[in-house]
């Protein structure tokens, strides 16, 4: 404690002394001061705000915006904290569940939930390490669906989206899931992360999959899609032309294993939830 | 807040292998935000045979924040400071999940004592000796399991008295019991053959 202070009182008077816990302190008031400027989970806006954004910058993002300006009406950002894909998959996954009232979506994916639940028994996960968070997912995945006692308003599930202490759960919740993907099916998995970090994959998911703030990747939303039968949709935003110059827009979609192997490929799947991706971070986009 | 009725699981299941393991946690007072935790030294390492109190102080928003642990036992090791205890281990900091437990925090820096890492010291004097001079390290690490980290281990200040008084000079005395581990006959051997 006399340390810190001293560092606080003189800063940079002793790097020899300024040792990991101050480094931790340091982080935790960075993101305690990141956090009072950006919500969880922010409120829907028009388009023309992440157009706003680049006004003075690159020529290319504000082509690519315009494209986007054709298909999608809204975004709606979530906080830069390395659990943006996973915030952003939460409250996506409940508002599609919120308004369509899909009873049969819950219940296929409670399913894959019990699933996953059997996957991290085997695995040799201890159950009170994850059942909370399974159970809080749980929670509010009845929560939307109306008519009970229990239901909660589109605003309300905005107002629990951005209360620290459901949307970290619910983030927990989907990093086990995710690392119990990984695990279950390493085989798949291996060479992609191999490609990413060079790490067994008992390592990648202890690293990078299981401690909260660490950023996703594809591994990472290829496992959740699949272990919850969930299809995403990854539009991409960078700076990024083609060899003609012209400008177009990628988009990825993520289609669980469960849906693309089973035959019925007459079907075109079109993800309800899409995610827009700018390097190092996701938010929510809305098609119109 | 803490999640107090998740350290009640976690304190149950941890205790329930302890004679397997070794490792045990119990609260230190009354709240369960302060604790203990025993691991015994690994074995083919010099701590083995050894016993290592650590401090355990779960922050709000444990399981959630890394519990705060340092050994309360004195150990010389690259990766935990001889003087305050502080441990260096990833774990404990930027790659502590909830899905790890106190049992698995303690059973890791148990593999820690086995596996020093002094590349990324925490005690910079204990690293370069280790890097420099394995075997003194070695021997210095034995003592300091021997003198502080056994039940018996109180009995080092009456080994040097006795050796006192058989007519051997009290610094040469100690820093030959360092070298041999605390092994009182041991050293009785070294000091007459000098």
């Amino acid at each position: 404690m006399e340390k810190q202070e001293e560092i606080n009182s003189n800063p940079g008077a002793d790097w020899e002394n300024f040792r990991d816990d101050d480094i931790m302190l340091q982080h935790s008031a960075i993101r305690d001061e990141q956090a009072h400027k950006i919500l969880f989970l922010g409120d829907k806006e028009p388009l023309s705000a992440l157009a706003a954004e680049y006004q003075s910058g690159s020529s290319i993002l504000l082509e690519k915006i315009k494209l986007l300006d054709e298909k999608y009406c809204a975004i709606r950002r979530t906080r830069g904290d390395g659990n943006c894909f996973f915030r952003s998959f939460m409250f996506s996954y409940l508002e599609h569940i919120l308004e369509t009232q899909d009873k049969a979506e819950i219940d296929r994916v409670k399913v894959n939930v019990e699933e996953c639940r059997k996957t991290l028994q085997s695995l040799g996960y201890a159950d009170f390490t994850f059942e909370d968070f399974f159970a809080l997912f749980l929670e509010q995945l009845e929560s939307v669906v109306q008519g009970a006692d229990a239901s909660i308003s589109h605003d309300e599930l905005v107002e629990r989206s951005r209360d620290q202490s459901i949307s970290d759960y619910v983030v927990m919740f989907f990093r086990f899931v995710t690392s119990g993907e990984i695990r279950k099916r390493s085989e798949f998995f291996e060479p992609f992360i191999l490609g990413l970090t060079n790490a067994t994959v008992d390592q990648f998911c202890k690293s990078s999959v299981e401690p909260m703030g660490e950023e996703s990747d594809h591994v990472h939303i290829t496992a959740l899609s699949d272990a919850l039968g969930v299809p995403v949709r990854v539009v991409y935003l960078d700076n990024s032309s083609c060899d003609t110059g012209g400008v177009s827009v990628n988009h990825h979609d993520f289609v669980p294993c469960s849906l693309s192997n089973d035959g019925s490929s007459g079907l075109e799947i079109n993800p309800y939830i899409t995610l827009l991706y700018r390097p190092g971070h996701y938010d929510i986009l809305y098609p119109k | 807040m803490v999640d107090f009725s998740r350290v009640q699981k976690e304190l149950q299941e941890c205790n329930k292998d302890v004679k397997i393991s070794g490792i045990s946690v119990k609260p230190k007072a009354d709240s369960l935000s302060h604790l203990i935790g025993t691991i015994p030294g690994p074995v083919d390492s010099p701590y083995e045979g050894g016993t290592f109190l650590i401090d355990i102080v779960l922050l709000d928003g444990y399981p959630f924040e890394p519990p705060k642990m340092k050994f309360l036992t004195k150990v010389w090791h690259p990766n935990i400071s001889s003087q305050s205890g502080a441990i260096c281990l990833d774990i404990l900091k930027d790659q502590w999940s909830p899905a790890l437990t106190l049992k698995t925090a303690l059973v890791s820096i148990q593999a820690l004592l086995s596996a020093p890492e002094p590349d990324d010291p925490q005690d910079a004097v204990v690293a370069q000796q280790y890097l420099r001079d394995y075997q003194t390290f070695v021997g210095t690490a034995r003592y300091w399991t021997e003198a502080f980290a056994k039940t018996s281990s109180h009995g080092m200040d009456e080994k040097v008295q006795r050796l006192v008084e058989m007519g051997f000079p009290e610094a040469l005395t100690r820093s030959t019991l360092e070298v041999v581990g605390g092994d009182e006959t041991l050293a009785l051997e070294k000091l007459c053959s000098n």
